[in-house]
């Protein structure tokens, strides 16, 4: 239940969408959450096991900011990335899978290091906001 | 998001156990004791004991420190911080995927 989900398909090749994810100039478009710049000069891509994934996020109404620093894993281009949190040990796996249509599913599944769920046969019943981990599964807009 | 990740390291890893996620099951019902709470178990209370702790390590249950019986209670607003904490996630990622595919149609 810890293993959360989150799919995406984009108009774009598996080497593009790969690129996007691993370059600054790129990165620094989209990884912003809502509300937060990450500006180029602020992103650091090791992009090799070990090397370093560091992103500041800079809050647009007080300027504060927010470090996010990762280590590299698996760098497999154009199928796999793979990074761990060095905070909080969360990995996170991001498949690139070519739909041979032109289009590209992007899976980001990430853990938290070191406790995958058990199956959830012994959930029935189980509280409604539990119910909600499962429901973890979210399925993107499918252009 | 008042929780720290920490915390949710140890919440996660809490609710990674069957038998603990009965017990939270149990006592969304109502508080209990550990006598009550091994019964359904094929297991000693020294067992279900190691199991509380977890949990109660986790914040997920506290335990009064009133006489002996030491009955537990759920925390469920902890449960739902750590609920909060995975829409907050998921919504990043939505976030950054529309930027993303905005961002695809200018190259």
């Amino acid at each position: 239940m810890t293993e959360l989900t989150f799919r995406r398909i984009h108009r774009a090749t598996p080497e593009l969408l790969f690129d996007c994810m691993t370059t600054p100039a790129h990165l620094a478009h989209f990884w912003g959450p809502e509300g937060t710049t990450t500006p180029v000069e602020n992103i650091t891509v090791d992009l090799r096991p070990g090397g370093a994934f560091e992103t500041t996020m800079v809050n647009q109404g007080d300027g504060g900011t927010y470090t996010m620093r990762a280590v590299y894993v698996e760098v497999e281009r154009p199928d796999r990335l793979v990074w761990r949190d060095v905070e909080s040990a969360m990995l996170t796996t991001v498949t690139f899978v070519d739909l041979h249509d032109g289009r590209t599913e992007v899976v980001t599944h990430q853990v938290q290091v070191p406790a995958p769920m058990a199956s959830p046969q012994a959930q029935s019943g189980f509280l409604t906001s539990l119910d909600r981990f499962d429901a973890y599964v979210i399925e993107g807009a499918r252009p | 998001m008042a929780v720290l990740e920490d915390d949710l390291t140890l919440v996660f890893t809490a609710l990674a156990d069957p038998t603990r996620r009965a017990i939270l099951e149990r006592l969304s019902h109502g508080d209990a004791t550990v006598q009550q709470l091994a019964a359904p178990f094929a297991m000693s209370q020294q067992a279900v004991s190691k199991h509380l702790l977890v949990l109660e390590r986790a914040q997920l249950i506290s335990r009064s420190r009133i006489g002996q019986s030491r009955p537990c209670s759920l925390d469920e607003e902890r449960l739902a911080a750590a609920v909060g904490w995975i829409e907050t996630n998921r919504r990043v990622w939505a976030d950054r995927h529309d930027r993303l595919a905005a961002h695809l149609e200018t190259l």
